[in-house]
């Protein structure tokens, strides 16, 4: 099932909220791409044991492609991959472009990846999945369990 | 140091599988789920592991080159147990893949070791092990081999205190896999094709330390899951349950709720009795046992009836219809046409443990051969045998309607030979007097009971079934040649159809 309206402004802002997070201890040069790259290692931390690497790998590359239409300059991510994986090239990618244009595609990459996601798993299990990954006030399942 | 073990047993959370696992899975046991693909083997241990899995007893789920991770926590959210609150709370998934690719058991032993150290799980699955198997077989370097990585796990999981599921398909039951003998338990699942029905089975083939139930059992996927239809079990070898079908019998005798018929009944129908209306179509089978239903509602008496014939558009006897819509008679309709009777015998028992019911009526036995898939047809006759017994052992009074052709040249109650089965027989018949189709109806067994030996002729009308005077001066009218009895005087002559 697709993310409602309400859930997907409510995912940007968190996308954008832990994007600016961690960008806050890096120079401004490259803070959206080291911000990006320590994002998707967590992700991928996050989902490999569930979907392994190969399951991470394809929702990327689709996430990516879909990604590329509003930031063409994101193509070059995919010609540089290479065995060592998608993430060096997308950070190096990023650290080229202006610092609005690189967190703006960040975010449509990081929104696209979790919309994939949550189609094909759901929007409650890619919720549970991802919470370790975004900044910003506990989702209400935590504060259940907190409480 | 005399005191035994006490091994726990956990409920499984599948409805119907801890009866036939002897009470439920033995904790820390290692158990192997076989089957061929799409028997429901995923479905099976997701099941069980959502409804076991807590914080205080987490579960590791392992999966490896089988079915992608992805498609199956797409597909099985579909179900209604699956409880997305716990992943990665209670329930945490490990994907192998990498590992077995490599080939080596050393490191697939390795990965698992690592994770159930780190996460002391309460239970661990592995789905599937047969690509751990296949995989690491095939490219093993010879450091340790198969029986001994099984074993190595074994110990391993055991000592770390985790009831382990290892799913699988194994091959065939003649050419057993090494890893068999290593189990504690041994579930396979498989599916019987039939013509254009399919019934999902399930056997224990082993479970250490407790009394499985033998045979195979059917289950059904739904949206809840996984429902298995226990055999019932109709006597052990004490003698016990064949006591406990006779509990329910009192001297009392139970009003049929048609004029005249307890009469020849000799008092009604005695408590705990199954009875067989057999007649041919139209002869008023479901009118009479509408009536019992009926009769036992304005005494106080819940009931429930099974039916076969009818669609649910089509409408039943308006008696039952407004009965079942004041929610005074319990109704199972179905005209699926792969049941399997124990699935009916399940649900009947509960609905009349629901509802309390004490008259059980199954309209008809004809029709319930028709719905009981063809896989089945041909223990048609000893499950009714079995299905009688157990609805005895709950103290129901129970009618049952069959279709009976109408032959003249035998007279049978029952194409299923029934008949013994059951403690009291009515037939209904059609006969022919001066060019008019007359109903006659007759008791032809009340076990234990004195009865009327009489045909007596019936009418059906708007407020049921009316039974006349008993049919005098002919005689042969079942056998098709029917003659004035020589005393009523000459014509006219009266011929059955």
């Amino acid at each position: 099932m697709p993310i409602s309206p309400a859930d997907s402004s409510q995912l940007r802002e968190t996308i954008r909220t832990t994007l600016e997070d961690g960008a806050r201890n890096h120079p401004a040069a490259r803070a959206t791409s080291e911000a990006t790259g320590n994002i998707w290692r967590l992700v991928e931390a996050q989902l490999v044991p569930v979907i392994g690497a190969h399951g991470l790998d394809v929702l990327f590359r689709h996430a990516l492609h879909q990604t590329i239409s509003a930031y063409p300059w994101l193509a070059a991510v995919e010609d540089r991959g290479g065995s060592a994986g998608p993430l060096p090239s997308l950070m190096a990618c990023l650290a080229a472009q202006p610092a609005a244009a690189a967190a703006e595609a960040a975010q449509a990459l990081l929104f696209n990846f979790t919309e994939m996601l949550s189609r094909l798993v759901g929007d409650a299990l890619t919720k549970r999945l991802l919470a370790p990954v975004w900044v910003g006030p506990p989702s209400p399942s935590e504060q259940e369990i907190t409480s | 140091m005399s005191e035994k073990v006490t091994i726990r047993r956990l409920a499984t959370g599948v409805p119907g599988l801890d009866e036939i696992l002897g009470g439920g899975l033995p904790e820390f046991s290692f158990n192997l789920i076989v089957g061929a693909p799409g028997s429901g083997k995923t479905t099976l241990v997701h099941q069980i592991m959502f409804a076991l899995a807590t914080p205080e007893r987490p579960a590791l789920f392992f999966t490896v080159l089988g079915e992608p991770p992805l498609k199956m926590l797409r597909y099985q959210q579909q179900f209604t147990f699956f409880d997305p609150g716990k992943i990665n709370e209670s329930i945490r998934f490990v994907n192998l893949s990498q590992e077995v690719s490599s080939g080596n058991f050393d490191e697939v032993l390795a990965r698992i070791s690592k994770e159930v150290e780190a996460c002391s799980p309460g239970l661990v699955f592995v789905d599937s092990f047969r690509s751990v198997l296949l995989e690491a077989g095939h490219k093993s370097d010879g450091e340790i081999g198969l029986q001994q990585f099984i074993q190595r796990l074994g110990i391993h999981l055991s000592g770390w205190q985790a009831t382990t599921f290892l799913v699988g398909e194994y091959g065939s039951e003649d050419d057993p896999h090494p890893v068999f003998t290593v189990a504690d338990g041994l579930l396979r699942l498989g599916q019987r094709v039939y013509r254009n029905s399919m019934v999902r089975q399930m056997q224990v083939l082993k479970m250490r330390g407790q009394a499985t139930r033998p045979g195979m059992q059917t289950f059904r996927i739904s949206d809840a899951g996984i429902e298995l239809f226990p055999a019932a079990l109709v006597r052990d070898d004490t003698g016990a349950a064949q006591q406990a079908a006779g509990s329910g019998r009192t001297k009392a005798r139970l009003p049929m709720g048609v004029p005249g018929l307890d009469a020849m009944l000799g008092g009604g129908l005695p408590s705990g009795y199954s009875m067989l209306v057999a007649g041919p179509s139209g002869s008023g089978k479901t009118i009479l046992a509408t009536a019992f239903l009926a009769e036992g509602v304005r005494r106080g008496e819940p009931g429930v009836i099974v039916a076969f014939e009818q669609t649910p558009s089509q409408s039943r006897t308006p008696t039952i219809d407004d009965l079942v819509r004041a929610g005074k008679v319990g109704l199972i309709n179905t005209r699926a046409l792969d049941l399997s009777i124990d699935e009916i015998v399940q649900r009947l028992i509960g609905l009349i443990r629901s509802t309390k019911a004490t008259r059980v009526v199954i309209d008809s036995l004809s029709g319930f051969e028709l719905a009981v898939a063809p896989t089945f047809r041909e223990d048609f006759r000893e499950s009714l045998f079995r299905m009688i017994a157990v609805l005895s052992g709950l103290g129901v009074t129970i009618v049952m309607t069959s279709e009976l052709e109408d032959r003249y040249t035998d007279l049978r109650f029952s194409p299923y030979g029934s008949a013994f089965l059951t403690d009291a027989i009515i037939v209904q018949r059609y006969i022919e007097i001066d060019s008019r189709f007359k109903r006659v109806m007759a008791v032809v067994k009340v076990r234990g009971s004195a009865h009327s030996d009489e045909l007596r002729e019936f009418d059906i009308n708007d407020d049921g079934i009316t039974i006349g005077q008993p049919v005098r001066d002919y005689e042969g009218l079942l056998t098709g040649h029917a003659a004035r009895t020589s005393t009523a005087g000459p014509l006219p002559r009266a011929k059955t159809r």
